[in-house]
């Protein structure tokens, strides 16, 4: 039996076509219908325009392709940035994951529990957490979303001391909500009344928890590395492949031949939540949801570090040179994982611009013998809200998966 | 006594066509919106609770409202129908067509077209229920305050290709804090130093863009030009132009002129500003005496 079924609040929707046999689903191929043709709309631009075209692919992480595009034009003239615009970078960059992780888990996640029976949180303390990360990156970045302020050589604001301190309040007060309202740092995952004990112990107490196991290969580029099955080796995007599209408008991303796993459980693996949580209950739907929600915690923490770090007389830019050519490319961790830019030039025009996004990794379209982690993951479940559930927990985003 | 009566509500579909989901995010991060939504019922919204889900949308029979967000572009969908269905269907049906974002505006970066604009051109939909919010994104103010009007029964004064003019009527210039570097005609030469005007070297368009974001500020607290970075024109017809960070000119003249401002006048004025030195702004802000 096939039946098809369209999945929204993905930053667009997906079609899944569901093969069931003896009532569970036994395969699902995974359709991105809407295309933009984002790459080709860059050829033949001055190479900085991409800074503010490349945000426009995605209205959720913006921000991510924006650095991406910085740092694929930094490494085309082979130039370091400064350190206080890195730990500025490092800032915004955080403060766009955390929006993202507040809006997924309140506006995607908690509408689906409550379909299951969990019992209904209203979207407002998620967009308020959400808000006050854009309020940050908006003091450096001008406003949130669709900045452009990481120029290629650094960024181009000056903060001053008071800036500083206004992002700093501004991170106690987000850390007071994600403190008060969906985890405290180090407590029992099982025991607490937070919003986070709260879903922990519902998947667990509606059998779920284990559902959606990946194939324990994850890849988290941002620090060049590929981890299966528990062992670390460093990785490189020389051993990514794109596979054409067997069905609507996105291609597949393989790494070594193989589909792998990106986003915040592939980043977070380190964390000793996480990794208890793989021990026992394996890479499925409980611990992929808890990363995300607790990369909350940590990024607040980097965010905090940064914050402490900046050096506010050095330069927030280097010269970049003009009229450059060659190749470049761009990695970043962005909300759903490692995002890559591409860039070859000549003479600062763009002759070809490739854009591989994380969903084309985790929801990349395999076959029923080589299913991607996805597809892998919905194998054997029954009921359409799990499945649906199981779909949501890797954080799709469709407009940047076909750009 | 006071009585209370709770406002009946209106209804509202947000409808998105070729796009990146920037306005419904940018919509999001309105800090009152529970207030907003108090006084809607969101038959649809790709994010916030709705009352239909994307392949229902077939059954809606009223619509007071409706948000397009995103070009209009052949082959996007939505559900199981064409996106350009939807659109005509719901245009026919709602009160109001609220266009949000440039895309949606005049076909931006993505559209064929826009929904009553192809550029400034009119489309078969150049309607009077049609309110235009350009913008990459649309300021939430823009889009809450618009929703606003409608719910409270009032009619916006819009310009000829109509955008509300108490947010049009406007330059993104006006209220942008290195205003006094623009009237002395002290350059930024460079990015990542907070003095200096973009607009003479660094490609803003500030002075020919309209917008309020210098006054109202962006996430409540800032703004493009306010931290450093060129104004980029995304609430124009034209948007984007090429070659963003740099000033286009002609012999040292800029190729664009603010807003309204003759070529002699403009010239006229900037010569006697550049006549004298003004000690203080070729300095940095916090230098010490």
């Amino acid at each position: 039996m096939k039946r098809i079924e369209i999945l929204e609040k993905v930053e667009g929707e997906v079609f899944l076509h569901y093969h069931y046999r003896q009532g569970r689903i036994d395969h699902v191929e995974i359709e991105f219908p809407n295309y933009r043709g984002m790459e080709r709309l860059l050829v033949g631009k001055p190479l900085l325009d991409a800074l503010v075209i490349t945000p426009r692919v995605c209205g959720i992480c913006g921000h991510s392709h924006l650095i991406a595009t910085a740092r694929a034009l930094e490494s085309m003239a082979s130039m370091e940035i400064g350190e206080k615009a890195r730990e500025i970078r490092r800032i915004t960059l955080s403060c766009e994951l955390i929006q993202n992780h507040f809006k997924w888990l309140y506006l995607v996640i908690l509408p689906l529990l409550e379909e299951l029976g969990f019992p209904k949180v209203p979207p407002f303390q998620g967009l308020q957490g959400a808000n006050i990360a854009g309020k940050i990156i908006a003091l450096f970045g001008g406003q949130y979303p669709h900045t452009s302020y990481a120029i290629a050589g650094g960024v181009v604001c000056d903060p001053t001391s008071l800036d500083i301190y206004r992002a700093s309040i501004l991170v106690e007060e987000l850390h007071r909500l994600y403190e008060g309202e969906v985890q405290r740092g180090g407590e029992p995952l099982f025991d607490g009344k937070l919003l986070l004990n709260r879903i922990a112990r519902f998947l667990l107490d509606h059998g779920v928890a284990e559902l959606g196991k990946g194939w324990g290969r994850f890849l988290h580029l941002g620090a060049s590395e590929a981890i299966e099955r528990g062992e670390r080796r460093e990785a490189s995007t020389e051993k990514i492949e794109e596979e054409p599209s067997r069905l609507g408008y996105a291609t597949n991303l393989l790494y070594e031949g193989k589909y792998w796993e990106v986003g915040p459980l592939a980043r977070r693996l380190s964390d000793p939540l996480v990794a208890q949580l793989i021990e026992e209950f394996g890479d499925g739907l409980l611990s992929r949801i808890v990363a995300r929600v607790s990369e909350i915690g940590w990024l607040l923490e980097e965010v905090r570090e940064s914050l402490g770090k900046i050096d506010l007389s050095q330069p927030s830019t280097l010269p970049f040179p003009t009229g450059i050519g060659g190749y470049g490319e761009g990695i970043v961790e962005a909300p759903r994982g490692s995002l890559i830019h591409r860039i070859w030039a000549r003479d600062g025009i763009i002759e070809r611009y490739t854009i591989w996004t994380p969903t084309q990794f985790n929801l990349a379209n395999g076959t029923r013998e080589n299913p991607s982690v996805a597809q892998k993951g919905i194998r054997g479940v029954k009921e359409g809200t799990v499945a649906a559930l199981i779909f949501r927990s890797f954080d799709i985003c469709s407009v940047c998966t076909t750009h | 006594m006071r009585t209370s009566t709770k406002p009946s509500k209106l209804s509202l579909l947000w409808l998105q066509g070729a796009t990146c989901n920037g306005n419904t995010h940018s919509f999001l991060n309105y800090p009152h919106l529970e207030a907003v939504l108090e006084r809607l019922e969101i038959l649809y919204h790709p994010l916030l609770p709705s009352r239909y889900r994307i392949g229902e949308l077939e059954e809606v029979e009223k619509c007071h409202i409706l948000v397009v967000e995103g070009g209009v572009r052949e082959g996007v969908k939505r559900g199981n129908r064409e996106f350009k269905e939807l659109l005509e269907l719901f245009i026919e049906k709602a009160q109001w067509v609220l266009c949000v974002g440039s895309c949606a505006v005049y076909g931006g970066l993505f559209g064929e077209r826009g929904v009553a604009l192809k550029g400034e051109e009119p489309t078969p939909f150049y309607l009077p229920k049609v309110i235009n919010i350009p913008g990459c994104p649309a300021h939430p103010d823009w889009i809450a305050t618009t929703l606003w009007a409608v719910v409270e029964g009032r009619e916006l004064i819009r310009d000829h290709l109509l955008r509300p003019k108490e947010i049009y009527g406007y330059t993104v210039h006006a209220g942008c804090p290195r205003n006094e570097y623009f009237e002395w005609k002290v350059d930024a030469r460079e990015f990542g130093k907070r003095e200096g005007c973009l607009f003479y070297e660094l490609g803003c368009q500030a002075p020919y863009t309209r917008g309020n974001c210098n006054q109202i500020l962006w996430n409540e607290v800032s703004s493009k030009t306010g931290v450093g970075m060129p104004c980029i024109g995304c609430t124009e017809p034209d948007f984007p132009q090429e070659n963003l960070f740099s000033t286009k000119t002609y012999m040292g003249i800029p190729a664009r002129f603010p807003l309204g401002v003759p070529k002699r006048a403009y010239l006229t004025m900037t010569g006697v500003a550049k006549s004298f030195k003004i000690e203080r702004l070729e300095r940095r802000l916090f230098e010490e005496d």
